[in-house]
């Protein structure tokens, strides 16, 4: 009696790979999200807060940014479109000027990321890059400038 | 005369190449993919310049009305109660790991104090680098501010 032996096929099954292939790429594409992941960075001092060197008002450029969107340079309201303008000779003067925005508390953050980004931009703009800038927070205001 | 039979057809589809393709994409989605820790809506303010964001730096969120969110980056947001909690946050962050970036992502039209006072806990945190979140400015201008030199 003979009896029949099964073949055996020699190739890898994948058939279902392209099916499981498409399942992962659901499964990333349900899962990814394009955010914004850029922005404005930042650098806060390292040094310990003895060591934190004061920037003096009288010396610096203040650009006070009032609730409105108001900006007031120096005392004087001002465009933020003339404030690199006005800081230029200053900074041929001394590239290290130090600038302070000083938001109110009432104003809108946009405002604060608005000034900041221009006065990233003075190399671009002017030529001339602002090193010091410095945005302090109210508890530094208090304990330091008054 | 004999006619050379026509040959034969293929009816079925090639699909020999498919799964090539499909982990062509899926190598893309791996490489691209960011899971995103705080999925706070907020509306961000505009600026030209933008630098890329290290991956896995904290986020402290910040809404319209002052609801902060924080996340240390590896886990989802959590709300805390206020500022205060910030520093306690920062602190710990900070100390796991002292070069961390964190990311400010806060609403365009959220009152300053409440940026200042993270702020302030970062400072005091001795966090060293902070990311305020932005998307691209447009050339139209409609973000702009400070135009009210008045």
């Amino acid at each position: 009696m003979k009896f029949k032996r099964d073949t055996i096929s020699d190739e890898i099954p994948t058939s279902s790979m392209a099916d499981i292939a498409f399942l992962l790429i659901i499964y990333f594409m349900v899962t990814t999200t394009f955010a914004a992941t850029r922005g404005l960075d930042f650098s806060l001092p390292k040094d310990e807060q003895d060591n934190t060197p004061l920037v003096d008002k009288e010396e610096s450029v203040l650009i006070e940014i009032q609730p409105g969107g108001t900006l007031v340079v120096d005392g004087k309201p001002m465009p933020l479109e003339a404030i690199l303008d006005y800081l230029k000779p200053k900074l041929e003067r001394n590239p290290r000027k130090p600038v302070i925005i000083r938001p109110a508390q009432d104003a809108q953050y946009g405002y604060m990321v608005d000034v900041f980004d221009e006065l990233r931009q003075a190399e671009d703009k002017i030529g001339l890059e602002i090193k010091n800038v410095s945005i302090p927070t109210q508890r530094e205001i208090e304990m330091f400038w008054y | 005369m004999r006619l050379k039979a026509r040959g034969t057809q293929n009816e079925g589809i090639p699909t020999a190449s498919m799964a090539d393709i499909a982990f062509l994409l899926i190598i893309f989605f791996m490489v691209t993919i960011n899971f995103e820790v705080d999925k706070t809506t907020v509306g961000l303010p505009s600026t030209e310049l933008r630098f890329e964001i290290p991956k896995k730096s904290a986020y402290i969120s910040i809404i319209e009305s002052g609801q902060i969110r924080v996340s240390s980056g590896e886990e989802i947001s959590v709300p805390v109660p206020g500022p205060e909690n910030v520093l306690s946050f920062a602190v710990d962050v900070v100390a796991n790991n002292p070069g961390k970036a964190f990311v400010l992502k806060a609403d365009k039209n959220v009152p300053y104090r409440y940026v200042d006072s993270v702020i302030d806990a970062l400072k005091q945190a001795r966090a060293e680098v902070i990311y305020l979140l932005s998307d691209q400015e447009t050339t139209d201008g409609e973000d702009g501010a400070g135009g009210g030199g008045g």
